[in-house]
């Protein structure tokens, strides 16, 4: 009540200013007329009365402040005070503040813009219930058999450890996978996530609409045609219908009951996958033709996943896995797949462990792949803002010699020192202010127009990274806000606060304006300088990688040449069926005017796809299962000629080989055949299912030259080729086509002809070879364009920065210099005496930037290609750059100084 | 004429208190009254009074209510609040026991 009471009071007298104010006029003018009245009574008259009475009262104003400070807004007034006085100063010298708020646009959006999304790829948690709670079970050691990436595990396995831990809440797994979506009368592919039944109720995610997955929609295999929509493809896709619960869609062909749809917000466990339909893992045979997976026991495939009861750690989890891991290899190993192994090698998988991984954020192969490159932007950001944080600092200092008057008058008409202080670092977090709002608006634009590049929108429309910031990407805007101002705030307002008053107001400023903020201005220049050169060596290195990169090529023509996909088994076409299509688009696509020529392979080029299997060649001595393995791909006959690439020894496939045949590439000979003719020699394929071949099937009938296959950075790798009409089980196909005119001018023309065979076949990817080379570097791309453009910022920052320092130096000096050619000194002392000073702080910033850059440059050595980290050339060309720069600036203040006019010079002062 | 900083601090808090806690009254009548009922020893300046109305008024120790006067002109009249009432009354208590205690040493001595 009393509480109630108190704060209403408080808000009147916040909210309710004016009146409030107005009241206590009255109620003194109240007082006043009284006492007025009572002198009057007394016998004065009017005049006297009242006279009597406003010297009785005092001074009006004094009381009125202090009967406002009752109300206890006063600080919160004068904040009020310093904002609007802020404003105005700000609005007064409008080239200070647009120079100002654009350097901090720039700094603040960059980082920013990076910050939205590192973000999302690196920091955030799944929006999941305790994600702390959540780790990623995986095996480590001699891991026999296949696997789909590091961190899977078998399906058996995964379900020997969900029934037997005693460490888990519960356990789940999951497998990404693209699948034909059929509703109404069209047909597309979109990103499925197979899931174990436990997944929703363990991860305690919950339906918006139906219900979720349970244990009880995945027992049989093949039984349960149930999925549940994501959130966002409900509302993109199906246009929030409210009534998709029980409805019927086509997965790959087969038809499955819509049972519910998930938490807004919950798009998968994988960043930069969003799953839009989640299926029970008991239907991978039917998301995944051909391949169940669910019964191998060494074919490793699933992410799973365990939530850790309340208190315990993950070390403790581990050991107490341990002992189960160990039965589970034991049995293992009886498995007929690994019987052909040697003693030594099941020894070693005996001694196979488990280990846990934080699995709070999920596991993302985005997330693998951008950490290094967006640390590495960010950290260059960083410095982007830092730099501008010196040059404001710069900026303030010059102005507060400029304002040293205003502060000397504040302080002797009795202002306190923390009164001045604050009123200049309100001006600074002003500025910062606006810079962090049109930051941000840059940021958003960045983002959009980076991520659009980066990612190829879904089916939807839908970028797998968000590039509208939310609420932590403004809470990280605002701590850079403020954090910037009181970096390039705080030793301007001190300096001006203890500016020494008599001497100020006595006009001598200017004269003896201090060697210490001199000195402190030329740290920051000199600390400038360092920095871009760091950021200009940076940025001259990935230039570089990405030159190296696209010079290298893919070791084939790339002209006119076009690239598309299909995957027919997602239509429900068996094998045959499969084949048979293949063959007749071939034939079409083949007529088609325009077209030279048409080559097809399973395992598309450059997108980072490669099947391996190893290999036993004849008189090769190797143990096959040690060795990397050779990357297969099946193709058609035509291939090669259509990609332009030479066989140099031997013969391209026929449509009428009959006998198991094989092309090798250069690699694949030198390695498995050095020194001799591999034509008519044999190499076997080890099947991990049968026992090693006793004697290679395969006859090598040429050899093909060496092209990059997985991307353009790593060397082509030793590669066999099988031809596809040999095959027997497909799924997806990559067509290549070779035309006439340019690609673009055809590709309706194929879609047209695709459609005309069968309209339920979507057409992915469809893009030129090199669209698909600059998709594959795009990341490199990014990072060489982003940090060129920090470098550049950096460098006009720095040069900026020093022309202001050696302007405001030759602009104190003046009167000195003036003396000086007025005893006689020449144009050219003068100006050399200027450049030395340019020279010394450029040659200082450059010492230590290449210093810093030499110590940084080994983080990056990853992201290079073709060139050393301390590459000489570069630290060469980016220190001769900058100077370049950095001279021209300086000699602009140092050339007005050598025409110093000494009679001016004298007489102005 | 006696400051008003002669008055021990805190007690014009207490002589306000005690001077509204019968009726209403506006600032100008307060100040009357102590010098009244003092005798005029204690005079109470605008400088002091009104800081220290709207002090106690934000910590709802009293209320005010603008009134007619007699003689018909509007005023703010302050009044105790319950909370203002039990304060006079730990105020005063306050008050008796130190200058009991400050007459003790005064007439020991």
């Amino acid at each position: 009540m009393l509480w109630t009471q108190r704060g209403w009071l408080k808000l009147q007298t916040l909210f309710g200013r004016e009146r409030v104010a107005q009241q206590l006029d009255d109620e003194l003018q109240f007082h006043l007329d009284q006492q007025i009245a009572e002198n009057v009574a007394a016998g004065m008259n009017e005049e006297e009365a009242r006279h009597a009475a406003m010297r009785l009262f005092g001074n009006a104003t004094i009381l009125k402040e202090e009967t406002r400070d009752a109300w206890g807004w006063i600080a919160l007034e004068q904040v009020t005070q310093d904002v609007r006085y802020g404003f105005r100063s700000l609005r007064k010298s409008p080239l200070f503040t647009a120079v100002a708020v654009l350097t901090l646009a720039f700094g603040i959006g960059a980082n920013t813009a990076i910050f939205n999304v590192m973000d999302q790829v690196l920091l955030q948690l799944l929006p999941v219930k305790h994600p702390e709670q959540l780790v990623l079970v995986a095996e480590r050691g001699m891991r026999l058999g296949d696997s789909w990436g590091d961190e899977d595990i078998s399906y058996p396995m995964y379900r020997d450890f969900r029934d037997g831990n005693q460490v888990f809440s519960g356990m789940f797994c999951r497998f990404p996978t693209s699948v034909g979506l059929g509703y109404g009368d069209h047909t597309e592919t979109v990103s499925a996530e197979l899931v174990s039944g436990s997944y929703f109720p363990v991860l305690g995610v919950t339906a918006t609409l139906g219900r979720i997955l349970t244990p009880d929609d995945d027992r049989v295999p093949g039984g349960h045609p149930v999925a549940m929509l994501s959130h966002s493809f409900w509302q993109s896709r199906f246009s929030s219908d409210s009534t998709i619960v029980g409805k019927q869609i086509t997965i790959n062909g087969y038809a499955f009951t819509v049972i519910g749809v998930s938490q807004p917000g919950f798009d998968g466990l994988e960043v930069g996958y969003k799953s839009k339909i989640f299926v029970p893992m008991m239907m991978k045979l039917q998301m995944t033709p051909r391949s169940d997976g669910l019964q191998q026991r060494r074919l490793s495939w699933v992410t799973a996943f365990g939530r850790l009861k309340p208190g315990i750690g993950m070390a403790q989890a581990t050991a107490s896995l341990q002992p189960l891991m160990h039965n589970i290899l034991q049995v293992e190993l009886h498995e007929p797949t690994l019987q052909h192994y040697s003693d030594y090698d099941r020894a070693q998988f005996l001694r196979n462990s488990v280990e846990l991984l934080p699995g709070a954020r999920g596991w993302s192969g985005l997330r693998l792949y951008l950490q290094t490159p967006l640390w590495v932007l960010a950290a260059l950001g960083g410095a982007v803002l830092l730099l501008a944080c010196a040059n404001l600092a710069n900026l303030f200092l010059a102005r507060a010699t400029t304002r040293e008057r205003e502060m000397a008058v504040r302080l002797a008409i009795g202002a306190g020192r923390r009164r001045v202080i604050r009123l200049l670092l309100v001006e600074s977090l002003l500025l910062s202010a606006i810079g962090t709002a049109v930051g941000l608006g840059l940021a958003l634009l960045a983002d959009r127009v980076l991520l659009a590049a980066y990612f190829s929108p879904d089916s939807t429309g839908d970028l797998p990274i968000s590039p509208v910031p939310d609420a932590r990407v403004f809470v990280f805007a605002l701590a850079a806000m403020l954090l910037t101002a009181l970096v390039f705030g705080l030793a301007p307002a001190i300096q001006s606060s203890k500016a020494d008053i008599a001497p100020t107001l006595k006009d001598r400023a200017g004269s003896g304006a201090g060697g210490k903020q001199v000195f402190l201005r030329k740290l920051l220049v000199s600390g400038q300088v360092a920095l871009a050169l760091s950021l200009l060596i940076g940025a001259t290195l990935f230039l570089r990688t990405l030159a190296n990169l696209q010079g290298s090529g893919p070791g084939f023509s790339t002209e006119h040449l076009m690239v598309f996909r299909i995957d027919p088994s997602l239509s429900g076409y068996a094998d045959a069926r499969a084949k048979d299509f293949f063959r007749r688009l071939t034939d079409e696509l083949q007529a088609l005017p325009g077209v030279r020529s048409v080559g097809l392979s399973t395992m598309p080029l450059l997108q980072g796809y490669g099947w391996t299997n190893p290999v036993i060649a004849e008189g090769y001595a190797g143990d096959p299962g040690q060795e990397q393995r050779p990357i297969f791909d099946e193709i058609s006959p035509k291939l090669f000629s259509t990609l332009e690439l030479p066989v140099v020894a031997g013969r391209d496939f026929t449509p009428f080989d009959t006998r198991p045949v094989v092309l090798i590439n250069e690699a694949f000979a030198r390695k498995y055949f050095a020194g001799r003719n591999p034509l008519g020699l044999h190499i076997g394929m080890v099947d991990d299912r049968l026992a090693t071949p006793d004697v290679p099937n395969l006859e090598v009938i040429g050899v093909v030259k060496d092209l990059k296959y997985k991307n353009l950075r790593d060397p082509a790798p030793p590669q066999g080729y099988l031809p596809y009409l040999q095959a027997e089980r497909f799924r997806f196909m990559t067509f290549y086509l070779r035309t006439r005119p340019d690609p673009g001018q055809l590709m309706e023309a194929v879609r047209e002809q695709v459609r005309r065979l069968d309209p339920n076949i979507p057409v992915v990817d469809m893009r030129t070879i090199d669209q698909q080379i600059g998709l594959s570097l795009t990341t490199e791309r990014m990072v060489a364009s982003l940090s060129s453009v920090f470098g550049f910022l950096a460098t006009s920052l720095a040069v900026v920065g020093l022309y202001g320092v050696m302007a405001y130096t030759v602009a104190t000096r003046r009167r000195e210099i003036g003396i000086r050619v007025a005893l006689g000194a020449l144009q050219s002392d003068v100006l050399w005496m200027v450049m030395r000073q340019v020279v010394f702080l450029t040659g200082t910033g450059l010492a230590v930037g290449g210093l810093l850059a030499f110590a940084l440059a080994n983080l990056i050595r990853s992201q290079l290609y073709g060139l050393q980290p301390h590459d000489p050339f570069t630290f060469v060309s980016a220190g001769l750059v900058l100077s370049a720069a950095a001279c021209a600036a300086g000699f602009i203040p140092s050339w007005r100084a050598s025409h110093v006019d000494p009679m001016h010079a004298l007489r102005h002062e | 004429m006696g400051k008003p900083s002669d008055l021990v601090q805190g007690t014009l808090d207490l002589l306000i208190l005690k001077t509204i806690s019968l009726e209403p009254k506006h600032g100008w009548a307060i100040a009357k009254r102590i010098q009244q009922i003092s005798n005029e020893v204690l005079q109470v300046q605008q400088g002091s009074l009104y800081p220290a109305l709207h002090r106690l008024e934000q910590k709802a120790w009293i209320k005010a209510k603008w009134a007619d006067t007699e003689t018909g002109r509007k005023a703010k009249f302050y009044s105790l609040t319950s909370t203002g009432r039990a304060q006079l009354g730990k105020e005063a208590a306050n008050w008796s026991r130190l200058s009991a205690a400050i007459n003790l040493v005064v007439e020991t001595t």
